[in-house]
């Protein structure tokens, strides 16, 4: 056995000739420089027509240095037209390079559009490959595209403060509702729960972007708003998030209680097939945060009878408001619908039931501490 | 003594060898006369232990008492070796450094031989902290030596043999003759015999001939310079081959996992040694893959970033000409440029190149945006992870595979790189050393897997 180099010799150079047409200036790639990655989505009623949408994209800009800049940098791009998916079409012969999809995490929607039909546009999102189903859905006021046109000045370079609201990676506010866009499109689609979405606002001047309220979107109904508070207690009693302050006046008093941890859990009770209560068992703890008194460790039991009372109260008024403006944010009807054995007018009974369906709150708040010691 | 007196008295035997080794200089022919007694003697001067041969032959020759016969003393002697038959094995015996040693009809063949490169090295490749610092050394009698004086068992046999080629080097044959497979030291021996080849000049290229394949990339046998991993090895079975002259010894079969043990794993404790692995094992993947996920990732899916590396890269990769695969490909052959040249130059001399070529090129060829800085991160982090693995030869042909996964994500993005990955994988797996499967996995302790081998 010998070595016949000879043998290698043709075949290499002929690759070596092959890839010396690599280096010709007509070959290209397609590269990451020459993508553009879209980091932001905008969807507003249309100005010049009647139907269709308006499309904003946000784009965000690589720049040299990163730890450089202080500024983030960002490109938009508008355009209307019938549809999500021809919007975007028409938008790609605006720029010159390829529009990048991957990074797009959030979905910002006008507050206006939230009243028809919402799948159908929706619906782009979900059929395209490279948009990720874990990208946010918020709603927006004034319009989607003030609020993508909104700079923070609190922005880093290469991070959108949009994504930061979202997800608990960066703030954590009892205030702020984050919904991914697979959920969205559950609950969206299935009979007995609401979507409810969180609503972006802006200052006058355009320098902040405020989330602190949410929407719950209507199927046939018109979309409603919650308050600061609602949504405070909707997040706090049905997503699970904890940490969370309560303010409790009694008399003079006025405790904030600072909860660590909220167990809630409720059964539907049924009377000869209907649904007639609603019984709803909430266990809170934690301690007291603030207090214009003293406060003295043997009147704790006090103190917690007073808050439950006050917190009970509040869960009902919400409850109620929801069920005055028949929507279903909770997902009663849901659960509901999959706890009985299913015949078909299931879901027509509980729709049937809900407007006088009775909420029977039973809260106990067990404060550990006065929060301070004595 | 002149001339015609000991053309007259030498054997016709004597004379014939004596001819095929004319005209060199270092042959000495002589006649030990005395008193009726004759002997002649032929050997080599510069391979011959001179004062050796002073001492065991011409001395006591003189001074043996005239009653004694000389040729049983020389019969007797420690350092004769077997006569081979034919005047040819005789003369290579000759120039391996034997004294031929005739009295009367009596020949003898005396090993005295001078070995001029019998120093232990230091073990220069495969360095470790703990165990042995020495390596062998580049004479087989004192590798032997070494190999004794570490594994006292009569079951270790040493077998020394010829191969059929120019130099008539000796080969050793290292085995315990307990643990080795029958089967497999026939095969190797078998391979070792029917090698047709021109030359061999020490193991590696022994090594290459024993492969049996003209195109292969990965080692089939375990080039060595360590008596420790030898040891290590043999007591697993295997056997060990030597040449003369060469400071490195080939252990075969071999598996993959075998290059991925720095003998450095049986010194330390066992949490300790797993954190080496797992950092050897991850340097193996970073190697052989991420030039090719660079590529893949910034040409084909940049979802898989996070976004804020996909920006950085984005305007990392702003104004460099070339499209991502030909800049990794040149750094590529940039880093192997580096790393070859400071291999070959005089440690003096390599520092300067490593420093001009990594450290002002790598800057400077960002500055010109020749290249992008994530890709020099990329290739420095490579050419690092190339390292960790101990056994050199594995680490080039770590080196070589890396190309071929960086064709294939060039063509096909991230799937190419998965379908290279899994090629390279299933080339190995169907890959044996001598009949033993290359990419075996060893589940169970050394000693169950050692026994059922046995079976």
């Amino acid at each position: 056995m010998k070595r016949h180099i000879f043998s290698i010799l043709k075949p290499s150079v002929i690759v070596m000739l092959l890839f010396t047409l690599l280096l010709q200036t007509g070959c290209a790639f397609k590269d990451i420089d020459k993508r553009l990655f879209i980091s932001a989505i905008g969807i507003d009623p249309p100005e010049k027509s009647d139907e269709g949408y308006k499309v904003t994209l946000k784009v965000a800009l690589p720049f040299g240095a990163i730890k450089e800049s202080a500024k983030s940098s960002y490109a938009y791009l508008t355009e209307e037209g019938e549809s999500i998916g021809e919007i975007i079409r028409m938008l790609e012969t605006h720029v010159d390079k390829v529009l990048e999809f991957g990074h797009m995490k959030t979905i910002v929607i006008h507050q206006d559009l939230m009243a028809d039909n919402m799948d159908t546009f929706m619906d782009y999102f979900f059929r395209r490959g490279d948009i990720q189903l874990i990208a946010y859905v918020a709603g927006a006021n004034p319009s989607a595209e003030d609020i993508l046109r909104v700079e923070p000045q609190t922005e880093a370079p290469a991070s959108l403060s949009l994504f930061n609201f979202f997800g608990d990676t960066a703030t954590e506010s009892p205030y702020i509702v984050t919904t991914f866009l697979f959920q969205f499109r559950k609950d969206l689609i299935s009979d007995g729960i609401n979507p409810v979405l969180p609503l972006v606002e802006t200052t006058k001047e355009h320098d902040e972007l405020v989330v602190n309220n949410a929407i719950v979107v209507g199927k046939q109904q018109e979309p409603v708003e919650l308050s600061n508070m609602e949504t405070k207690y909707y997040n706090s009693l049905f997503k699970g998030s904890s940490g969370f302050s309560y303010k409790v006046e009694h008399g003079d008093d006025r405790l904030l209680l600072n909860i660590s941890r909220i167990d809630m859990d409720y059964e539907i009770l049924t009377k000869n097939d209907v649904p007639k209560v609603i019984e709803m068992n909430v266990k809170m703890s934690g301690i007291v945060g603030e207090s214009k008194h003293p406060l003295t460790l043997s009147k704790l039991d006090e103190y917690n009878q007073f808050s439950s009372e006050e917190v009970k109260r509040k869960i009902h008024s919400l409850l109620k408001n929801m069920q005055e403006k028949s929507v279903d944010p909770f997902g009663f009807g849901l659960r509901y619908r999959a706890t009985r054995q299913y015949h078909e007018d299931i879901y027509r009974t509980w729709e049937k039931a809900y407007p006088d369906i009775e909420f029977k709150v039973n809260v106990e708040v067990k404060l550990q501490s006065t929060g301070t010691i004595e | 003594m002149d001339r015609s007196e000991q053309q007259t008295v030498m054997p016709a035997y004597l004379n014939r060898l004596a001819k095929q080794l004319e005209p060199s200089a270092d042959v000495v022919k002589k006649t030990l006369k005395r008193k009726g007694d004759i002997v002649h003697i032929l050997y080599l001067k510069s391979v011959v232990d001179m004062m050796q041969l002073q001492a065991i032959v011409v001395k006591p020759f003189y001074e043996i008492s005239e009653d004694q016969d000389f040729a049983e003393y020389i019969k007797c002697l420690p350092y004769e070796t077997k006569m081979p038959t034919g005047d040819e094995e005789v003369l290579i015996e000759i120039t391996k450094g034997n004294v031929f040693v005739m009295i009367g009809k009596q020949i003898t063949l005396l090993e005295l031989k001078m070995v001029a490169a019998s120093a232990v090295q230091e073990a220069k490749m495969e360095p470790t902290i703990h165990g042995p610092q020495l390596g062998l050394s580049e004479s087989i009698e004192t590798n032997i030596n070494l190999i004794r004086q570490r594994y006292h068992q009569p079951s270790l046999i040493i077998e020394t043999l010829q191969l059929d080629e120019c130099s008539n080097r000796s080969i050793a044959l290292f085995y315990d003759k307990d643990r080795v497979k029958p089967k497999l030291l026939e095969n190797i021996k078998k391979r070792l015999k029917t090698l047709d080849v021109e030359l061999v000049q020490g193991g590696a290229d022994l090594q290459y001939y024993l492969n049996n394949k003209k195109y292969s990339l990965f080692p089939t046998s375990l080039l060595t310079e360590r008596p420790d991993r030898i040891l290590h090895n043999m007591t697993a079975g295997k056997v060990v081959i030597m040449v003369d002259g060469s400071p490195h010894a080939i252990i075969a079969p071999i598996v993959f996992f075998d290059f991925m043990l720095s003998m450095e794993d049986t010194y330390y404790s066992f949490w300790v040694v797993m954190l080496i692995r797992f950092l050897r094992y991850g340097g193996l993947l970073t190697c052989i893959m991420l030039p090719a996920m660079y590529v893949g990732i910034t040409s084909y899916t940049p979802d898989v970033f996070r976004t804020e590396l996909a920006l950085t890269v984005a305007a990392s990769r702003i104004g460099v000409p070339y499209p991502s695969f030909i800049e990794v490909f040149f750094m590529l052959v940039f880093i192997e440029l580096l790393t070859e040249a400071s291999m070959r130059l005089p440690t003096m001399i390599s520092a300067t190149a490593t420093t001009v070529g990594g450290l002002i090129l790598g800057t400077a060829a960002v500055d010109a945006a020749l290249t992008s800085n994530i890709m020099v991160i990329v290739v420095s982090l490579v050419a690092i992870s190339t390292f960790v693995i101990p056994i050199s030869e594995m680490s080039y042909a770590v080196r070589a595979s890396r190309f071929m996964l960086l064709l294939y994500t060039t063509a096909f993005g991230l799937a190419g790189l998965v379908l290279g990955t899994l090629g390279l994988v299933m080339y190995l797996i169907n890959k044996d050393s001598f009949g033993e499967p290359y990419l075996r996995m060893f589940w169970q302790n050394r000693q169950e897997e050692l026994k059922a081998d046995k079976g």
